[in-house]
């Protein structure tokens, strides 16, 4: 069976059933889409981060990530030569948005960084150029920690992710993985007088946050009426999704870093290398946290409000 | 002017006519379903009883598709119809999770249905429509234009489908909605589909 009619009985077998699985966003080239939030929540949460901890380092890892999820996106779309189209409906669609704000934020970076980075640039830190940057970027960075939730929310067909808590939860997961990309920076830069304990309560209050957004929400889907979402919290917890959600997102995610805080809280404070790894670990988590919410998302079952009236 | 579909769920034999139809008025590719019938059994054993549900693009006044695309490629039309611009479109599937009928469809798979390639007629029909773009149901706009009905409801042999104007209160889809209890799919989602069901 080729790969072309494998995904035709796949799409068949979709149709019989009631409760569809949305499959465009995160399988195949979907993967892109994940990869690129992924990537786009960091850099918004890693360039707040940076401003907050002044550290040039941090934000030109947000400019890089900001980057490569501009990449993902395009490798995502079916036709990325016409990428510049979509900023077309700014009114009502947050991917317009998104990409506004992508583009700000890529824009005013580079013109802020560049002096930063390069002593004899054309432009000095301090120059109007310089600060029109750091505004763009401001306001880039802003629009891409906020975006990304409402693209979720606006899924009318996907009940699971048409929740007012999504948007919030997405926040939160760009403040822990620019908190996570922080502490990763931190091991390969000079110290910052006491960032790094800073930095750790962060991610303690950060992930505690979102733990409790996140089963608040879970909860809400599953006592809910609506089917699709029930079906959609089974998939995340005893379905396909499980082996991700409890080993990506609950072992890799939250226990491994949540023991390296606390068992070396005094001892291994310091110890720059599990700074790292807490940080990788935290973003680890937080990629398959999105990859498996995004691929339990279950389509309404059409045959709903028929039911009671056959 | 508002065009608008009612499929009288008594009326429907599950022939499968609509969908057939379609497929060879626009030459959709495999796995693209601009009508497609589904079935479900109802009840209980021994009071079971298989039902057809009919389903196409609900062509919703507060279209979700239309809001979300972020490209302007899905839009509606002065009478209410949703189409999609395939020059505009980007193929973020967007529309697709937006869509609460899931009638909306990616072209990305082969432009054939057999293993030796295309036929004649999958070059004439199939060949022409944009790859990597999304694709859906236009209640046949090149035929209501040239005052002809929709393919499926031109070929439905059972007059399960009526189609017509939903703003004249006189139309046959407005009398047949009023008189029989018409009901759009999900209507607790507010976008007002155009798409009317009669209880069979």
């Amino acid at each position: 069976m080729t790969t072309q009619t494998a995904k035709y009985e796949q799409l068949i077998q979709d149709l019989r059933v009631q409760l569809r699985p949305q499959r465009e966003w995160g399988e195949g080239r979907g993967l892109f889409l994940v990869i690129g939030h992924f990537l786009n929540g960091i850099a918004g949460g890693a360039w707040l981060m940076g401003l907050i901890f002044d550290s040039v380092a941090g934000l030109s890892v947000a400019f890089v990530m900001a980057a490569l999820g501009g990449l993902a996106h395009l490798g995502f779309l079916g036709r990325p030569e016409r990428f510049w189209r979509m900023v077309s409906r700014m009114k009502s669609a947050w991917i317009s948005r998104g990409f506004l704000g992508l583009s700000l934020f890529l824009a005013g970076a580079f013109l802020y960084l560049v002096p930063q980075l390069i002593p004899a640039a054309p432009w000095s830190a301090g120059s109007l150029i310089a600060q029109t940057g750091y505004v763009l970027a401001f306001v880039g960075m802003i629009t891409l920690i906020g975006y990304m939730g409402f693209v979720y929310t606006a899924s009318k067909a996907i009940p699971f992710w048409n929740s007012p808590l999504h948007p919030v939860l997405y926040i939160g997961h760009a403040l822990r993985g620019g908190v996570a990309a922080l502490l990763v920076v931190a091991a390969f830069s000079a110290p910052a007088g006491g960032a790094e304990q800073e930095l750790l309560w962060m991610w303690i209050a950060v992930t505690s946050t979102v733990a409790v957004l996140f089963a608040i929400e879970m909860h809400g889907a599953f006592t809910s009426g609506n089917e699709a979402a029930r079906g959609s919290v089974r998939t995340l917890l005893a379905g396909s999704m499980a082996v991700y959600f409890y080993i990506g997102t609950l072992a890799v995610g939250v226990a491994v870093p949540a023991w390296l805080v606390f068992s070396g809280w005094h001892s291994l404070l310091h110890a720059r290398d599990f700074m790292a790894l807490i940080g990788v670990a935290s973003a680890v988590g937080d990629f398959f946290l999105k990859y498996s919410v995004i691929r339990a998302g279950t389509h309404l079952p059409l045959w709903t409000r028929l039911r009671p009236q056959i | 002017m508002k065009w608008g579909m009612v499929i009288d769920l008594k009326r429907c034999i599950g022939c499968y006519g609509c969908q057939l139809s379609c497929k060879a008025e626009h030459g959709t590719p495999p796995g693209v379903f601009f009508a497609r019938v589904l079935k479900c059994e109802e009840g209980e054993y021994p009071s079971v009883r298989q039902v057809f549900l009919p389903v196409l693009c609900n062509h919703c006044e507060d279209a979700p598709c239309v809001d979300t695309c972020p490209t302007g490629a899905s839009f509606k039309w002065a009478d209410g119809t949703v189409d999609v611009d395939h020059d505009k479109c980007v193929g973020c599937r967007t529309c697709m999770m937006a869509c609460p009928y899931g009638q909306r469809y990616y072209n990305d798979g082969d432009a054939h249905y057999f293993p030796k390639g295309t036929t004649a007629y999958e070059e004439k029909m199939v060949v022409r429509h944009q790859r990597n773009v999304v694709m859906k149901c236009n209640f046949c706009r090149d035929r209501v234009q040239a005052g002809k009905l929709p393919a499926c409801v031109a070929n439905c042999p059972t007059t399960a489908r009526i189609f017509g104007d939903l703003d004249d209160p006189l139309s046959e889809v407005s009398r047949l909605i009023k008189d029989r209890g018409g009901f759009p799919l999900h209507p607790e989602l507010g976008t007002k589909p155009s798409v009317y069901y009669l209880p069979p």
